[in-house]
């Protein structure tokens, strides 16, 4: 499935009346790695990756891959984006949903079974996903996400509703199939962000204040006359916002 | 190869899972047997009490007696009760946020509406099973069954039926909460009544809009009458629906968007609708040819060839111009190619017009001849349309003569099939249905 371009994201805008969620965002998403889309509640993260994904309409911008910009279908067909706060299928097992993701979406059945073993959800496969804790449904949905077979998957507070242990684990999960998948993750827990991403995507009212690793992060902070008062993300990002 | 076949296969089977799961349906299936079978019951005890004091002729067709008073039952399930199942099929996906994932692919629009468009017209045809049985009943009571007319009463509801999730599709689409979507409904079906009010008291326009109410073609339907015109044109106004059903339920489209592709649709249909409305043909599928005239007098009609002119001097609530219309015009219609009907007057009851010297009279002008007659019967029409083409009148054939199927059976173990068996069979599935799932 990879194609080894680059996604560019490129002026995404969306506004709600007067007020302007997103505006301008632009930053590029690189082939195998894990990009963290972090800030502040409110930001507009999950703003611009309901525009990625196609469940808002933006207002302007779009994605432009080696140099195109996307259609509708292709970006349908380049992304896959994962929902926060969503409870899909309640009456079906996640057996079953996740059966119907991979039949639906073409997904990728031999991964099915592995999938399912390293997101501990081999007890819950007769469970209906109605029946699920948040936590329980958040682990079946990042199954159903890392079937599918677009290139990047988009998902937004992948962590939302998992305990640390939880979070750890399904931190390495994601980061195991950093080989196979693009990932943009929307995360506002720092500390979970810095434990799964290679780079970040900083935004802040709308805006992106900065993009790059920790250390690319801090440097701008430097520049921008806020010293960050130890290397860590979480100082970073504080140092930044 | 993402292939759309095997998605659409998916599709299906998890729409019908979450079908089987939908309480809604449950109790739609459940209650459609008491509302059948106090119809069913209550139309064969009068036929058996007509039948038993003697006679033969009109009374005693089933179609009129049993199928259309029984597959009543449909049309209040269609009106009130399956709006709710399909809002739930078709806007439940939006509530759980399914919808999101589910539209990232490419024609998901397409593939998700003809998924649950087919799954609801499953769940229809079961809602109607009480009706069959009520059939198998009859048959068992030593009743007659024309499988024509019953044809023809079974397509009119599973038309309305489509028109009911054409409409459900929409709202649930259009609005963002389903009781919203249910109130629009509604307020269609409510819209639909008004139309058909007004019609009565001003006729014109109004009457013919109403002749296009999903009431008004079901009737058609029970009368065993099948018009291509009504066909297209409410099978237009269901692929209309779901064609918005399937544009609103797209995401990531600006609303400016969608409003522009919903007016190109409602155009387009217009048209299409308005290019149905001429169509002619049409099949009057009753045994006792309730529709028709006589084979005979039909032949001599057609064979006449020229415009003929009627002018009714009628109030739209004078019942003379509902039984003029019913039986002689609406007949008229289906054998003159170049009959031209004018309603003229200036109330709506009638009342206030009978000092009028011309109130009441119709007036037929065939080839530059003109005849005035009082009488609303269809002897009477034929007899002026007759003598002013110069044509004999035909005398009908024997064999032609619909004599009923009297029968003086009550309706025996109905009550048990639609008030005990029915309740308790459904209870029992949907429970197994529940436990198979969990």
């Amino acid at each position: 499935m990879s194609d080894g371009l680059d996604l560019e994201i490129r002026g995404v805008t969306k506004r709600y009346g007067a007020l302007t969620a997103a505006n301008q965002v632009s930053f590029t998403i690189r082939q195998g790695e894990i990009l963290g889309l972090i800030g502040p509640n409110g930001s507009g993260k999950t703003t611009v990756l309901e525009c990625l994904g196609g469940a808002l309409p933006a207002d302007a911008g779009g994605i432009v891959r080696g140099g195109r910009v996307l259609s509708a279908g292709e970006r349908l067909d380049a992304l896959f984006y994962l929902p926060d706060g969503i409870a899909p299928w309640p009456r079906l097992t996640v057996e079953q949903s996740l059966a119907f993701v991979v039949a639906y979406f073409g997904g990728r059945r031999e991964l099915q079974d592995a999938i399912v073993a390293e997101l501990q959800l081999r007890p819950l496969l007769r469970q209906r996903v109605g029946e699920l804790s948040k936590g329980q449904r958040k682990r079946a949905l990042l199954a159903a996400g890392l079937l599918t077979s677009q290139t990047v998957l988009i998902a937004d507070e992948p962590f939302d509703g998992l305990d640390l242990p939880q979070t750890r684990e399904v931190a390495g999960v994601l980061r195991a199939h950093k080989s196979r998948r693009t990932m943009l993750l929307s995360i506002h827990q720092i500390g979970d962000a810095a434990r799964v991403c290679d780079r970040f995507v900083l935004l802040s009212g709308g805006q992106v204040l900065g993009e790059g690793t920790p250390s690319e992060l801090a440097a701008m902070a430097r520049a921008r006359g806020r010293e960050p008062a130890t290397p860590e993300l979480e100082e970073v990002f504080l140092a930044l916002v | 190869m993402l292939s759309s076949s095997r998605s659409f296969r998916w599709l299906l089977a998890k729409e019908w899972r979450e079908l089987l799961a939908s309480r809604a349906w449950w109790i739609f299936l459940l209650l459609m047997g008491p509302l059948v079978g106090v119809a069913f019951i209550s139309a064969a005890g009068t036929y058996a009490e007509l039948s038993a004091g003697g006679g033969a002729g009109e009374a005693f067709s089933p179609l009129v007696g049993i199928w259309a008073p029984t597959f009543s039952a449909c049309e209040l399930g269609a009106v009130f009760l399956l709006p709710f199942v399909a809002i739930r099929v078709a806007g439940g996906d939006r509530q759980t946020g399914a919808a999101k994932i589910e539209m990232q692919r490419r024609k998901a629009a397409l593939l998700r509406t003809s998924a649950k468009t087919m799954v609801l017209g499953a769940a229809w045809a079961a809602g109607m099973a009480p009706s069959l049985l009520a059939v198998l009943l009859w048959r068992s009571y030593g009743g007659s069954v024309a499988l024509p007319e019953l044809a023809s009463v079974i397509a009119g509801h599973l038309l309305n039926a489509a028109l009911t999730i054409a409409l459900a599709t929409v709202a649930a689409n259009v609005v963002e909460h389903p009781s919203t979507a249910a109130i629009l409904v509604l307020a269609v079906t409510v819209g639909c009544w008004i139309v058909s009010f007004i019609a009565a008291v001003h006729g014109g326009i109004w009457e013919r809009l109403a002749g296009y109410t999903p009431a008004a073609m079901v009737a058609q339907f029970q009368h065993g009458l099948v018009q291509l015109e009504a066909v297209g044109v409410a099978g237009v106004l269901v692929l209309a629906g779901l064609g918005l059903g399937g544009i609103w339920m797209r995401s990531g489209v600006a609303t400016r968007r969608r409003v522009v592709e919903s007016a190109l649709v409602c155009a387009g249909a217009t048209l299409l609708a308005l290019g149905a409305s001429s169509l002619r043909p049409s099949w009057d599928l009753s045994e006792n040819r309730m529709n028709s005239f006589s084979r005979a007098d039909e032949a001599a009609l057609r064979g006449i060839g020229r415009p003929l002119s009627i002018e009714v001097h009628l109030a739209p609530e004078d019942p003379r111009r509902g039984e003029l219309e019913q039986k002689t015009l609406s007949k008229l219609r289906r054998v003159m190619r170049h009959l031209e009907v004018r309603y003229v007057s200036s109330t709506s009851t009638g009342l206030f017009e009978q000092q009028n010297e011309h109130y009441g009279e119709v007036r037929y002008e065939l080839a530059g001849r003109s005849t005035i007659v009082r009488s609303v019967t269809p002897e009477s029409a034929l007899q002026a349309i007759y003598a002013l083409a110069g044509v004999e009148p035909p005398s009908p054939a024997p064999e032609e003569i619909f004599r009923g199927h009297p029968l003086a059976a009550p309706p025996r173990g109905a009550a048990l099939v639609f008030y005990g068996l029915w309740p308790l069979g459904t209870s029992v599935l949907a429970f197994l249905c529940g436990r198979r799932r969990s």
